[in-house]
């Protein structure tokens, strides 16, 4: 059945345009008064929302031992290919005989997509909510074991950048 | 003329064009910071306190800038254009009457650089010279874009051109002169006596042509970024750039000065015979005329961030089926009434 | 012959064959651990369920034989035996199988070295529960050594004894035995015997999860990420068929391919950890050419002109040196090019092991020795008194990459040498002694046919990519021999090579690549002495 939609006749007063038009000023001068959303970034950070997936961390046990077992699972799922590890035998006594003796990511192929962090049977690696981490060359984007467990430091707290916002001078 | 009477139009002629200069970065600097707030941002607030210094950067920017000159252009008219249109943007405002009379050195001195009679004829010829700049640069720069730019501000230019010419005749016709100092005198005293409240209709439509006159959104068709690239000043870099800018600028502070003394009463504060002050009310006189015009400014920076583009058909449809007959009808109204007026 | 149905599927079969064996040869998928087809059944998984009809409880497959029964006991008046695989019964009683093998199995797939290729994976995700209902604590080990390269994981053992029958049957050593019984079995070594036979690494590949390890590959890389390619042991005259696992450039471990004509289901340790001696050797990447006492690297085109220029100076007195350790197609290529006498360097003999499986490591560690024979049938024994003959003072040698001494003859030949070609891809003692070294390939970046000692020509497949400037022996041999004679033949791919092996030499007509296959082709003996 067809549906007959009967076009809008406007009236005379909508063809005055000058009601419409005030109307629209009156929009943008109410935004004028709002309040701003800009966040003057080098000064103060913008906090992600939980569950922002941003650079990459390994996590260790409270004893200091990382939890990676290098079982290769998140390089697998990684859609990027950007997870390269090489295992060994673990330096620790107790606890897994298995760890990463290398363990890179290429944080220029990586899409942050997150299947690493659900692939991980060990909750070893993590996505933290770290956004700002450009650099001046391709190599140093490559994140080394060392640089995962740096993040791990950082971010323990999941309080990254409330606490960069808290040590920042207080605007003038 | 004696020496003192030169002595002070020099001032006063170095008073207004600084005036101008400084209100054409204040503009620059309010187009962003007010367009920055209407979108919930914050705009340039790095530069000075507030972003106060961020049109003097803005000014060093375009003074370091390569100025380039493309292949193939028409060079001396490339060079003249933005000169052209520069300068008839800043005599504008020489008939401007800005406040009213102060008393020094026992003289009563007038404060607008040049009272001419033909005030109103002044104005509208030099505009009209303007255009030349437009249409030149768009012409002599050798791209696709530029001169598409150049025509359709030209036709715009004529088109509106007609409409405000004929709102003007209205107030010309209720004031019996071309001099912008004799309309301001006819609006003096009570506020009703301001043309806005006695021509309404002339007022609308002189108001929506120097929009279009000043090429400004919604009748920024001769720039239109999104299909022109930059319009007519595509091909201009560096401080050649920043005169066309800058008359763009000095345009509209002059349509807004040009609106306030033909609608709103010039310097007149309502109610208040500002010659009795002496001194202070001169004083209060050109504040009243700043304000008046702040407002005008402020009004041309919102509307452009409030209406989009009109497309060219339309621009043209409003033009002259719209406005021109309106205007027309305007002025057969106040004929009319009069002559009734004087018939009694 | 019986008539056995299983599920389905209605299959003719010998009288005495089981019922997992009839099977796995129709397709019909029957998951086993304790089974392995080249040791005794002994039944104790019991993971090969099965319901026969007609018979009270379920019965193991692996051990449950098919025969002719009395024409009034035939099933549905004509089956001899009914076989369901796929029955609510069975599909439950696996269920339960699976979950008393895991009760002490740790789940610990992401450290476990198998995970991958691991039955117990693999079975438990097809047919095993997702919960187990296991509360207790689960029984933990620590690891042993069996031997110097077998570590066992007790914690992933699920005592299916493969290894133990292993040891027993194939490598007749029998150190592994089964300790214990019930909560504390468990497979073990005596320390004064421990795992150290040439086979032991096989019980690693046999064992079904990842209980049993070889310390070469533990925490070394993810099965899947290894690229898998069958080729040939090169460590001994027997030419065992393996898979070489690699990665980029690396190979990370061999293990035996099955093929019954050669070596069966396993493979020795001398080959399987044989990869490791490439891994650290002195390459040859650039040609050289001798300045004094030392080398110079130089183009491609500049050595091989300055060795055609040698061979041409010499005429037709040129001595050339095939090798075992080659292709055959690189030592046709050579019988191409040297019109003169053929011989060889001395030979490498190692001890002959013979197991009581019949596996057999042969006493003759080098891979094409009758390859060689065949396709060079101008080779000499005594080659030091042909090249007194003749007067020969240039000679081309193709090196074994075998690093020795030289015996006196050696010695002899090349001191009345002039010139000394050696095409090889390490710096041995003889490559030092040449006056121009031409680098070839590694074993493991070869391609080509080599023929073992029982007369069959299998296909020598490449795993790493080549390294540097090398180039395939038999390409090198193309280059001069162009080179010396502008009419040659020019060969794209080493199969073109083979065709024209398969001309001249006639046992050969029928070598190529598609009739190689994986298993390779025997000559019957028509070319070998």
């Amino acid at each position: 059945m067809a549906t007959i939609i009967k076009s809008y006749e406007p009236t005379f007063w909508d063809k005055l345009y000058i009601p419409a038009l005030v109307k629209g000023l009156m929009v943008t001068i109410k935004h004028f008064f709002r309040r701003k959303v800009t966040i003057q970034y080098p000064d103060e950070y913008h906090i992600p929302p939980e569950g922002y997936r941003g650079l990459h961390r390994l996590n260790k046990f409270p004893e200091g031992r990382i939890k990676c077992v290098a079982c290769e699972m998140c390089s697998a799922a990684c859609p990027a290919d950007c997870i390269h590890i090489i295992p060994g035998p673990s330096p620790w006594d107790e606890g897994n005989e298995r760890y990463p003796v290398r363990f890179d990511i290429d944080l220029l192929r990586c899409i942050f997509c997150g299947f690493c962090e659900m692939a991980c049977p060990e909750e070893a690696i993590e996505l933290t909510e770290i956004y700002d981490f450009s650099d001046y060359t391709r190599e140093d984007l490559i994140i080394d074991k060392d640089g995962l467990l740096e993040v791990f430091e950082l971010t323990k707290d999941q309080k990254y950048y409330s606490r960069k916002n808290d040590s920042q001078e207080p605007q003038k | 003329m004696d020496f003192l009477s030169f002595f002070i139009i020099c001032v006063k002629v170095l008073l207004v064009f600084a005036g101008t200069l400084l209100a054409v970065l204040i503009m620059v600097y309010a187009e962003r910071r007010v367009s920055a707030f209407m979108q919930g941002r914050l705009g340039p607030n790095r530069v000075g306190p507030q972003g106060l210094l961020q049109p003097i950067a803005d000014g060093i920017k375009f003074l370091m800038k390569e100025d380039i000159i493309p292949d193939g252009v028409n060079k001396p008219i490339y060079l003249l254009a933005p000169v052209i249109m520069l300068i008839p943007a800043l005599m504008t405002f020489a008939v401007i009457p800005f406040g009213s009379t102060i008393t020094l050195f026992d003289r009563d001195i007038i404060l607008q650089v040049a009272d001419v009679n033909i005030g109103i004829l002044y104005i509208l010829a030099l505009t009209s010279i303007g255009v030349y700049g437009i249409v030149l640069a768009g012409w002599a720069s050798n791209s696709k874009y530029t001169l598409i730019g150049g025509l359709r501000s030209s036709a715009q230019l004529i088109s509106y051109e007609l409409a405000l010419g004929l709102s003007v005749v209205s107030i010309i016709l209720m004031s019996g002169s071309l001099r912008l100092n004799d309309i301001v005198a006819d609006q003096q005293g009570h506020l009703l006596s301001w043309y806005v409240f006695k021509q309404p209709l002339a007022f609308l439509i002189f108001l929506i042509a120097t929009y279009a006159e000043t090429n400004r959104l919604p009748f920024d068709l001769a720039e239109a970024e999104q299909e022109l690239v930059g319009g007519y000043h595509t091909e201009y870099s560096s401080m050649k750039f920043a005169m066309f800018f800058m008359s763009e600028y000095a345009n509209m502070i002059t349509a807004a000065a040009l609106t306030v003394t033909l609608f709103f009463g010039g310097w007149d504060v309502p109610l208040l015979d500002e010659k009795s002050l002496g001194i202070w009310g001169a004083m209060l006189s050109v504040a009243s005329f700043i304000l008046k015009m702040g407002f005008f400014l402020f009004l041309f920076i919102w509307i452009r961030w409030t209406f989009p583009r009109f497309r060219y058909d339309q621009l043209m449809k409003l033009g002259w089926k719209v406005l021109l007959p309106l205007s027309l009808i305007n002025i057969f109204i106040t004929g009319g009434y009069l002559t009734l007026a004087a018939l009694k | 012959m019986p008539l056995l149905k299983i599920d389905d599927k209605e299959i003719q079969v010998q009288s005495g064959a089981t019922v997992l064996e009839t099977a796995e040869a129709n397709g019909i998928e029957i998951p086993h651990y304790c089974y392995h087809p080249a040791l005794e059944v002994v039944g104790s998984c019991r993971m090969c369920l099965v319901q026969v009809e007609g018979m009270p409880k379920l019965q193991v497959s692996c051990n449950t034989f098919v025969g002719d029964v009395h024409p009034d006991r035939k099933v549905d008046g004509k089956y001899d035996m009914v076989v369901h695989t796929q029955n609510d019964l069975v599909v439950q009683e696996r269920k339960n199988i699976l979950e008393f093998l895991l009760l002490n199995h740790p789940l610990d797939c992401p450290v476990c070295d198998q995970a991958g290729e691991c039955y117990l994976q693999d079975y438990s995700f097809k047919f095993g529960n997702a919960h187990s209902r296991f509360e207790e604590n689960k029984r933990v080990r620590s690891n042993e050594y069996l031997g110097s390269q077998i570590v066992i994981n007790h914690n992933r053992c699920i005592l299916c004894s493969r290894c133990v029958r292993f040891t027993q049957e194939i490598s007749g050593t029998s150190e592994l035995f089964v300790e214990a019984r019930g909560y504390n079995t468990k497979v073990a070594a005596l320390e004064e015997k421990p795992l150290d036979n040439l086979l032991a690494g096989n019980v690693a590949d046999i064992c079904p999860v990842g209980a049993l390890l070889s310390t070469d590959y533990i925490h070394k890389n993810r099965i899947w990420n290894l690229k898998k390619q069958s080729s040939v042991c090169q460590d001994c005259s027997v030419g065992c068929n393996v898979d070489v696992f690699s990665q980029t450039n690396q190979i990370f471990r061999l293990t035996p391919r099955e093929n019954h004509d050669v070596n069966g289901y396993f493979m020795c340790d001398i080959g399987r950890y044989g990869f490791h001696r490439f891994e650290e050797i002195e390459r040859v990447t650039q040609p050289m050419i001798r300045e004094g006492d030392s080398f110079v690297s130089f183009e491609w085109e500049e050595a091989i002109q300055e060795t055609v220029d040698r061979l041409k100076r010499a005429g037709g007195k040129v001595a050339g040196v095939t090798s075992p350790y080659h292709t055959n197609e690189t030592n046709f290529m050579l019988g191409l090019m040297v019109d003169g006498i053929l011989g060889n360097l001395s030979q490498i003999d190692g001890e002959e092991i013979n197991y009581p499986s019949g596996f057999r490591i042969s006493s003759d560690r080098s891979p094409n020795r009758n390859g060689m024979n065949d396709v060079c049938p101008g080779n000499v024994d005594d080659l030091i008194s042909d090249i007194d003959e003749q007067n020969i003072r240039t000679i081309y040698i193709l090196d074994d990459g075998v690093d020795r001494d030289f015996d006196e003859v050696w010695k002899s030949i090349l001191s009345k040498m002039d010139f000394v070609v050696v095409q090889t891809y390490r710096m041995t003692m003889l490559a030092q002694s040449a006056n121009i070294i031409l680098p070839g390939l590694a074993p493991f970046e070869r391609e080509g046919t080599i023929t073992n000692d029982g007369g069959r020509v299998q296909w020598l497949r490449p795993s790493l990519p080549i390294k540097g400037e090398s180039r395939a022996d038999w390409e090198i041999l193309m280059m001069a021999l162009k080179a010396l004679d502008n009419n040659a033949q020019i060969f794209t791919d080493v199969s073109q090579v083979m065709k024209k092996m398969g001309e001249k030499i006639p046992a050969y007509k029928d070598v190529s690549f598609f009739n190689l296959g994986d298993k390779g082709l025997s000559l019957n003996g028509i070319a070998s002495k």
